[in-house]
């Protein structure tokens, strides 16, 4: 270590280079921390969990039991075995006991990312609340069509507030807090909608996995999704091949699914659509036909008769890299794809996932330098490469099945819940005091005289 | 010299270790280049890691002669003998985007693909337009439309109702009946996922499909009978499995591919053992 802050000083590493070589290697090195721990204070399955976007200081954790807490991540609240190990209790909990507490589970708990004074929670007494922190109290609900089962606030929002929901409901509902009322409703999924997560480049852009196995784009400042992912829509790479025909999965009859792009998809879907009604009768009479018996779809809704799935299964969990170019989504079929935001195609990475939760929503982070996936898979938390698909490492330590991972990148640390109701630090293993230890020549401990 | 004239025996200690893999590669090859001279050499000149595993694993296929299903490779096969399961699954899709081979989707209820090589493929559906020749259907024109229209245009494993009869009256006039007399045939079936889309699927393949599922749970009852859960894999290899026709070395390639067991290596050669998670 002592080398290399040698070689920052003269130059020859980069400082960012510097930084990231400290921060890669503690990140590999994460296991089950035997310095801090949190007293979860629930009594039901952890289902959530968000470290707050401005400071990263404050966790907040929602739980089956309907209740949810919020957790100091920097200063404990008390010290055992003489001052070794950090306990973190609760700041304040608020839970079914409370006047306007939710009766049922907790799905999901977020933080306004703005400031830590707001917090919204979904549960699966069909309601979405916002909460003051500094109060505990409830200070706006949203009567939702079924149960929640996720909410999520775009992180980069400029111009709005809107709680995207999705909801065993077909449609995915926008609710606004500044007015109290519901601004958007989103059409076009075929079943439940288990995943929403907003896009880390637009704050227009929210993308939503559904219980039929679909992924859809929307762009909230017009109607209709303007892509759904399909699996079978594959790129061999990372990025797209430059100065090829993008058309190349497969041969098409009247360029039924070309990815030029959603225009020129919208016009085919519809074409499709009226042909199916006419079936009989040779390709030229069939022109006619569909023209003059046309049905009048609203362009917008178009999409709801693209049927293509990005799984096999339901999409148990969405998240987006941070720098907004790739999608990571998790499927019940125990698959994990990346996609391609910008061309919507499948990278084809393999993920060596054994098995994923199926009946539940599971929520995965990211790490960006090195490129990680953090993954629940059953009663392990696997972190694998992002580009090679590679497990890197495997950490036990649930008694039972986990429900979410959360990486705080300002720390290194990582933090799960799971269905035994604990909340675990995974923290990078070895104190920098051992590493200066090391570097040091050791001496010779014979080599002494009085 | 033994090697060559008993690749099936040799072959089944290739799938442990890479190097000896790339030996037995070069021996599947010979193989199969007899047959394949009339293809000129530069088509033939490099083949991937996937295409050789392929072929290797199509000479090992069981000859089972009650039922005549051209051999498959599932997926998870794949996995087990190529290290890296990104580059399998980016070679399949070329050699797939190529017309050498066609995935079909298995209605196991778990991500099963079976991987079949489109000659072999489409020599059974020549088999099977012959049979019904012989009972003397009628429509059987409907098989020549889904050879040249459908199988060449559509590459993936399901096709939607109304792209299936676009495509087909490219041929002709197309009535329900076609269709019916396609699913009797056992070329399509649907599954419970979607009630729109039809599925490709290999004809006669419902015995070694029940094979499949019953073989798998043996060999995992076998193993998880054992005191520690583990076996040797030259023991487990002459193991016969009762409910399966398939053998043996099938099923384990594909349960170490799908992550059920796992292989270990110990002083005394390769042990397989369940794996926890």
């Amino acid at each position: 270590m002592w080398k290399a802050i040698k070689d920052r000083e003269t130059g020859r590493i980069r400082s960012n280079s510097f930084a990231n070589r400290f921060k890669s290697g503690r990140i590999l090195s994460l296991q089950l921390s035997n310095r801090k721990d949190f007293v979860s204070p629930h009594r039901g399955s952890v289902n959530s969990l968000q470290v707050d976007l401005t400071e990263g200081r404050y966790l907040l954790s929602g739980a089956a039991d309907g209740s949810a807490a919020v957790f100091d991540v920097q200063r404990a609240t008390d010290y055992e075995a003489s001052g070794l190990i950090a306990k973190h209790k609760c700041i304040f909990t608020v839970d079914k006991q409370h006047d306007n507490g939710h009766k049922f589970a907790i799905s999901s708990a977020i933080w306004y990312p703005i400031d830590t004074g707001l917090f919204v929670t979904g549960s699966y007494d069909h309601y979405l609340k916002v909460w003051d922190t500094n109060t505990a109290q409830a200070v706006v609900d949203f009567k939702m069509p079924g149960k929640v089962y996720r909410t999520a606030m775009s992180s980069m929002a400029m111009s709005h507030t809107l709680i995207a929901a999705g909801t065993e409901d077909v449609q995915v509902r926008l609710c606004d807090i500044a007015s109290g009322a519901f601004s958007h409703t989103l059409s076009g999924h075929r079943d439940g909608v288990m995943s929403v997560e907003w896009s880390t480049s637009s704050e227009w852009v929210l993308y939503t996995g559904g219980c039929d196995g679909a992924i859809r784009f929307w762009d909230i400042r017009r109607a209709g999704c303007f892509r759904v992912l399909d699996q079978s829509q594959t790129q061999l790479g990372i990025r797209p091949p430059i100065l090829k025909r993008t058309a190349v999965s497969s041969k098409f009859y009247s360029a039924a699914k070309s990815s030029l792009g959603g225009q020129n998809r919208l016009k085919t879907l519809q074409s499709k659509h009226t042909g199916s009604q006419s079936v009989k009768g040779s390709s030229s009479a069939k022109a006619s036909t569909e023209k003059s018996r046309q049905k009048r779809i609203h362009p917008g809704m178009l999409s709801t008769l693209d049927r293509a799935t990005a799984h096999y299964g339901v999409v148990t969990g969405l998240k987006a890299t941070n720098d907004g170019m790739y999608l990571l989504s998790a499927g019940s079929d125990s698959r994990i794809r990346l996609w391609d935001i910008e061309s919507g195609r499948n990278t084809l990475v393999n993920f060596e996932t054994g098995r994923i939760q199926t009946n539940k929503a599971i929520q995965l982070d990211t790490s960006d330098d090195p490129a990680l996936v953090f993954v629940p898979c059953m009663k392990t938390v696997k972190t694998f490469g992002m580009w090679s698909g590679r497990t890197t490492l495997m950490l036990r330590g649930h008694y039972e099945s986990v429900n979410t991972c959360c990486f705080n990148s300002s720390d290194q640390e990582l933090y799960t819940s799971g269905a035994d109701r604990q909340i675990l630090v995974w923290s990078p293993g070895g104190s920098v005091e051992d590493e200066m230890v090391q570097d040091e020549v050791a001496e010779d401990k014979d080599n002494w005289s009085d | 010299m033994k090697k060559r004239t008993n690749p099936e025996s040799s072959a089944s200690k290739a799938k442990k270790r890479r190097r000896e893999e790339e030996d037995e590669e070069e021996v599947g090859c010979s193989h199969t280049a007899i047959e394949d001279q009339c293809l000129p050499l530069e088509d033939d000149l490099t083949f991937s890691d996937t295409c050789v595993a392929l072929r290797m694993m199509r000479a090992q296929f069981p000859r089972i002669d009650q039922a005549s299903t051209p051999p498959f490779i599932l997926q998870s096969q794949l996995y087990s003998s190529v290290n890296d399961r990104t580059q399998v699954d980016r070679e399949l899709e070329c050699l797939r985007r190529e017309k050498v081979v066609r995935v079909f989707k298995l209605n196991t209820g778990q991500d099963d693909h079976a991987i079949i090589f489109l000659d072999d493929y489409l020599n059974q559906v020549d088999r099977i337009v012959k049979r019904m020749e012989e009972k003397r259907q009628s429509d059987l024109e409907v098989f020549k439309w889904f050879k040249g229209h459908v199988l060449d245009s559509k590459l993936e494993p399901s096709i939607g109702h109304h792209e299936l009869f676009s495509l087909l009256s490219l041929g002709g006039k197309v009535k329900d009946a076609h269709i019916t007399l396609l699913i009797n045939a056992g070329l399509l079936t649907r599954q419970l996922i979607d009630p729109d889309m039809y599925w490709f699927a290999i004809p006669s393949i419902g015995k070694l499909w029940k094979g499949l599922l019953q073989g798998r749970n043996e060999l995992l009852s076998l193993l998880k009978r054992k005191r520690h859960k583990e076996m040797f894999l030259a023991e487990l290899e002459k193991k016969r499995l009762r409910f399966s026709p398939l053998d043996v070395r099938f099923h384990i390639r594909d349960l170490i591919g799908s992550g059920h067991l796992k292989t270990v290596q110990t002083t005394s050669g390769l042990i397989v053992r369940i794996s926890k998670d």
